[in-house]
Order: C-alpha cells, then sequence, then structure tokens
C-alpha cells in the first residue's frame, strides 16, 4: 500500500464529511447531547432516578456517555449512510474503481476517513465535557478514565460507521441505505432492552429485577452481543462495584469481534461490488 | 497496420442475477453479459464500439478497464522495450486498470469538494503526481473552474472532467462510454480533436456508442456487439464491405424519379425510394461511375448524390438477419445471451 495516497484519501474523506453541511446540523446537537448531559450530570444537586448521586468525574463521564450513544451513534449513521451509495449512483465509484489502487485499500481509506470525520467533532465534544466537570466540580477525571473514554468512544463509533457502510454498499439507492443505517441504530439503541427481556423470559428469569444476580448476569451476557452493551462493558472497567458477571478478556474480545467482522465483511463486499 | 496493444482471448464475464424461489429465497443465476470476446486494440487507433441498448458495451468496457474480473479468458498487453515487442498475459485487473484510463457514462460529481481536490483524490488512488493535475485540467478547459465545488458544474463540464480522470497517469488506452453525450457541439469538436491529439501520441481509444452516425470520421475501426456478442470488428469499409452495405448513395432529386428499370439499366441496384410532392429521394447502390452524368444527361433534375453511410440498425439488421423489429426495443430479450452461446451451467 502506498502509505501517502492512503493518507491522501483519507484527509480528503475526512475534510469532505467533517465540514458538510450534515456535520453542521449535528454539532449543535452534540453539543447538547454531550457537554449538555456532562453539564446536568456534574450538576452538585443532581439526584438520578433511585437516588443516586454521581460523585466521581468518571461517573459523570459515563453517565454522559448517553449522549455519545444517542447522539454519537446518530452522527456515525448520518455521516456514513451514503458513503458507498451516492458514489455508486452518480457514476463516480466506477472512476473510483477503474483505478490501480486496490479495493481493499480503497475501502480502508473509506472507512478510516468516514470514522475520523465522525470521530473529531465528538473528541472535541469529550474535552469540553472534561473542562466542564472540572468547572462544576473542581477535580479532573484520572487520565486512565479518559483515555478509556476516548477508545471506548472511538470504538463505538467505529462499529456505527462500519455497519452504515455495509447498509450503503448494499443499498442502490440512498433511502434503503439511510432506512438500512437508522434500522441498525434504532435496533441496538432502542430494542435490544427487548431482546433482553424476551431471551431472560424465556430463561425463567424475572424481568428488570435489579437486584436479582441472574438478571443482572444475563444483562451483562447479552450486552456483549449489542456495540451499545460492549461500550458500557467497557467504560463500567473504571468504575468501582459494578460487577456484571462479564471479565475483562471477554469484553475485549467482542471489541475486537465487533470492529473485525464488520470491517471484513465491508472489504468483501467492497471487493464483489459492481458498480 | 499498427500494432496491437492490448487483445482479449475468450474473454467472457456474466452478471449474477437474483432469482428467487420458495426455497432458494437468494438463488442467483447467471445472466446477460459478455460471452466469450476475441478483440483486439491497436496503437494509436480509435475503435468505435457500437450496439443497441443492452448490447453489453458497459459491461464490456468494465471488464477493460479492470472494474468487472475476467470470468474466462485472458488479457494480453504488448508493450515495447528495447525496440522489441514483449507479450504480458495479465494475471490481475490491478495490471489493466494500471495501462488504461476509463471514463464511464454520465458521472454526475457533486458534493462542496472543489475539482482540484476530486482531481488530486483520484490522482491518489492512481498513483500519479499532482503536478499534473493543473495541466490536465487547462487540457480539458476547466481551468476557471479548479476551486468550484464539483455541485456547481454544468453536465458538459462534469464529461470535462471525467476525462480529466480518465488521462491522469498517462495511460497506453483510454476508453470512452458514450463521451458525446451532453456536450455542446463546439465541445463536441474539440474532444474529437483532442482524441486525435491522444492517438497521435500512441494512445488507443474505444469509444462505445449506439449511433454509428456520431462517430463517423474520428474511428478509425469499427466493433459491432449484440446480446454480449462481437458480430464483427475491423476498418469501417471492410464492415461495411463484409455487411454488403458498402457503395450506397443517397440521391435526391426534383419532378419525376427515374424509374427502377433505368437505375438497372445503368449498373446500379434500387433499394429504396420516396416520393413526395414536386420531389423524391432515392437510396441506389451499384459502382456509382458514370451515372451521375447519365441520369442528368437523362432528363432528370438531381439536388444532391452522396454516399450513404449506414447505421446501427442496418449494420446489426445485415449482421444478424434479423428484421428491424426484433432487433429494435425487444431489451429484455435481447440482453440475454442466445441460447448456443449459454454455458451449460446456468445456475
Amino acid at each position: 500500500m502506498n502509505r501517502k495516497s492512503f493518507n491522501k484519501i483519507t484527509s480528503l474523506i475526512v475534510k469532505e464529511k467533517m465540514f458538510s453541511t450534515r456535520m453542521l446540523i449535528m454539532f449543535p446537537i452534540l453539543l447538547l447531547f454531550i457537554p449538555g448531559l456532562t453539564w446536568g450530570f456534574s450538576d452538585p444537586d443532581i439526584v438520578l432516578p433511585g437516588g443516586h448521586l454521581p460523585e466521581t468525574p468518571m461517573e459523570v463521564l459515563f453517565y454522559s456517555s448517553l449522549g455519545i450513544v444517542f447522539g454519537g451513534t446518530m452522527c456515525a449513521v448520518l455521516m456514513s449512510f451514503d458513503g458507498v451509495s451516492k458514489e455508486r449512483a452518480s457514476g463516480v465509484l466506477e472512476v473510483k474503481l477503474a483505478q490501480p489502487m486496490m479495493r481493499l485499500h480503497q475501502t480502508l481509506a473509506l472507512a478510516r476517513g468516514t470514522t475520523i470525520a465522525v470521530v473529531i467533532p465528538i473528541f472535541i465534544m469529550i474535552i469540553i465535557s472534561i473542562f466542564i466537570i472540572r468547572y462544576r466540580m473542581g477535580v479532573w477525571p484520572e487520565i486512565m478514565d479518559i483515555v478509556v473514554h476516548f477508545i471506548a468512544t472511538g470504538l463505538i463509533l467505529t462499529w456505527y460507521t462500519l455497519f452504515t457502510l455495509i447498509a450503503s454498499s448494499k443499498a442502490r439507492e440512498q433511502g434503503t441505505a439511510i432506512a438500512f443505517g437508522i434500522g441498525i441504530w434504532f435496533f441496538f439503541t432502542f430494542l435490544w432492552a427487548l431482546v433482553t427481556s424476551m431471551v431472560a423470559f424465556a430463561s425463567g428469569i424475572a424481568i428488570g429485577q435489579e437486584s436479582d444476580p441472574s438478571w443482572i448476569a444475563l444483562e451483562g451476557t447479552l450486552d456483549l452481543f449489542s456495540p451499545n452493551g460492549v461500550y458500557h462493558h467497557i467504560l463500567e472497567s473504571r468504575l468501582p462495584e459494578i460487577q456484571r458477571g462479564v471479565s475483562g478478556w471477554q469484553v475485549w474480545i467482542m471489541a475486537i469481534a465487533w470492529t473485525i467482522l464488520p470491517l471484513w465483511i465491508l472489504a468483501r463486499r467492497m471487493e464483489d461490488l459492481v458498480p | 497496420m499498427a500494432e496491437v496493444v492490448l487483445q482479449l482471448v475468450g474473454a467472457s464475464h456474466r452478471h449474477s442475477i437474483s432469482a428467487p424461489t420458495l426455497t432458494k429465497p437468494w438463488k442467483k443465476i447467471l445472466g446477460p453479459g459478455i460471452a466469450k470476446i476475441n478483440l483486439q486494440l491497436h496503437r494509436g487507433k480509435i475503435l468505435g464500439l457500437v450496439g443497441p441498448n443492452g448490447a453489453g458495451k458497459t459491461t464490456l468496457l468494465r471488464m477493460l478497464a479492470g472494474v468487472l474480473p475476467l470470468q474466462k479468458g485472458n488479457a494480453i498487453f504488448t508493450s515495447k522495450q528495447n525496440g522489441q515487442f514483449i507479450e504480458t498475459k495479465f494475471s490481475s485487473s490491478i495490471e489493466l486498470r494500471e495501462i488504461i484510463g476509463h471514463m464511464p457514462e454520465q458521472v454526475r460529481w457533486q458534493g462542496k469538494k472543489s475539482v482540484h481536490d476530486a482531481m488530486i483524490e483520484i490522482a491518489a488512488m492512481r498513483g500519479s503526481s499532482e503536478h499534473r493535475i493543473l495541466g490536465l485540467i487547462k487540457l480539458v478547459g476547466l481551468n476557471t473552474r479548479i476551486d468550484s465545488p464539483l455541485d456547481e458544474l454544468s453536465q458538459g463540464m462534469r464529461q470535462r472532467l471525467t476525462l480529466a480522470t480518465a488521462l491522469l497517469g498517462s495511460p497506453n488506452i483510454l476508453l470512452l462510454d458514450e463521451p458525446f453525450n451532453g456536450l455542446d457541439p463546439v465541445a463536441a469538436q474539440a474532444f474529437s480533436q483532442l482524441l486525435q491529439k491522444l492517438t497521435e501520441k500512441g494512445v488507443s481509444i474505444v469509444i462505445s456508442s449506439h449511433q454509428v452516425s456520431g462517430l463517423a470520421g474520428i474511428i478509425d475501426r469499427i466493433a459491432l456487439l449484440h446480446r454480449g456478442q462481437l458480430l464483427i470488428e475491423g476498418e469501417m469499409k471492410s464492415v461495411e464491405k463484409e455487411l454488403e452495405l458498402s457503395d450506397r448513395f443517397d440521391v435526391t432529386g426534383e419532378s419525376q424519379p427515374p424509374s427502377a428499370q433505368l437505375i438497372e439499366k445503368l449498373g446500379m441496384e434500387l433499394i429504396d425510394c420516396e416520393t413526395n410532392i414536386g420531389n423524391w429521394k432515392m437510396q441506389v447502390k451499384g459502382n456509382p461511375d458514370g451515372v451521375l452524368k447519365n441520369l442528368i444527361d437523362e432528363g432528370f433534375e438531381i439536388e444532391s448524390w452522396k454516399p450513404h453511410a449506414p447505421d446501427l440498425v442496418e449494420m446489426l439488421c445485415s449482421a444478424t438477419g434479423l428484421r428491424v423489429e426484433d432487433v429494435g426495443l425487444e431489451i429484455t430479450s435481447s440482453t440475454f445471451l442466445p441460447l448456443a452461446q449459454r454455458e451449460v451451467e446456468e445456475e
């Protein structure tokens, strides 16, 4: 692979997507969802349902990750739903596939460029959030907390970008591509609780009993099969007193699987793609 | 004759098409495509690839461009090294892509990206240096639009941009899919001149079109494609002769037209004659020596006398033996290969 060409293509994709109208629309939404939630959760007077009070900066970061699950992943879907389908419909993809660069390298550049375009603004939001925590709570989050938060966020955004690019490579027109992307987002963000409940019901476990160890273990295990679940498992590794019956190595194996598998599917798909 | 630069030997590509059944919802079968084509591209020559809709022109161009793989057959490239011709059998599509510039039909460049950035991206994929970009943009007449967003380009400008991307990396062979669509007459004329300049530099060009007339005066050779098969290929004159479409003339005149008997007596054959009030138009075939003079001497008022250029329909009808109605609008049937060419393992 010609690294210079690869980086050039990536940087052009980043430039195009990061300064697009779509990102401009997403920016205030991200601002409300990520630093906005952090501002709320770092309020010294806040009391969450169940009477819980976020006490540490990592807890605040953990709760505000809800904004990333909703807003950040939505941003990833919106930025990548037409990553392949638009160029395929316009004929530009044929021009690109006729170039001597390997399709695998073109695919990697597309996936990398799109992910970076989504990750940069969201990382900026997280940095703003860290400053908000410092301002509101008077302490900085620990370096490892910040590193884990950045890694987990980078991973979940990569996963959603890859899912949506696969959908985009399958769809011949953009309506199907966006329906596919949002469908995946909706499934893992809203409907996964339903899947968990159904499995619990079938296994004879009382649903939603937060004090029942078998419910907690089942929920923890099933979360490995959802990108959002793995994301929260990674973040929970920095929170004390959380035991959901899942080991750290299981979480990281699933994180690797959620990265490699969609990337492999996308590469295979692009290899066989007829423009 | 110029040396062969690339040849396809027994090249085939059949598209997979969905054919779901109740028990196999994802079942796919082999659909239309290109069947066992042998084609030669000559250095510095322009080949016109003509055929009706669904004949397989775009599929063949995509095979040549390395966008679609050769499922069967080979591509053999001939290069000149130290005064000797060396044949290389390509084993992958990437090798084809390195020597070929491809201009697909009607590419709709869009987005906020500038013309310059779009070229830089393709240049990076081609591995060619960026310093050629400005020259190519100027060559296709887009130098005043270099920083314009792609969304602001007209269709003609988009065509020029696609041509510029195809010329990146100085390809040995240039593939142009319906390149004149969307170009105004002035641009089309300039485009034709540019193609001539490229051929003088030794670039081989393939132009696909569904109109033979649009290619007249541009192409050196013609290849007639129908139902995924190459019906005939050669120099225009020899193809016309082989299809018995040569030595034909369009004659127009006023008052009464000459009779079929008189035409026959003068050594020609009457093919078609249309008469209107006060004027007539006919098509004749044969040796024209002295015929025009004899007709004028007989008192016929001749307005024009010009060689008849065969169109695609005539060529197809002559090559396939089919009638116009059979060749014409039945795209569904014409896209599928004839039974004789179908493979045994159809599923």
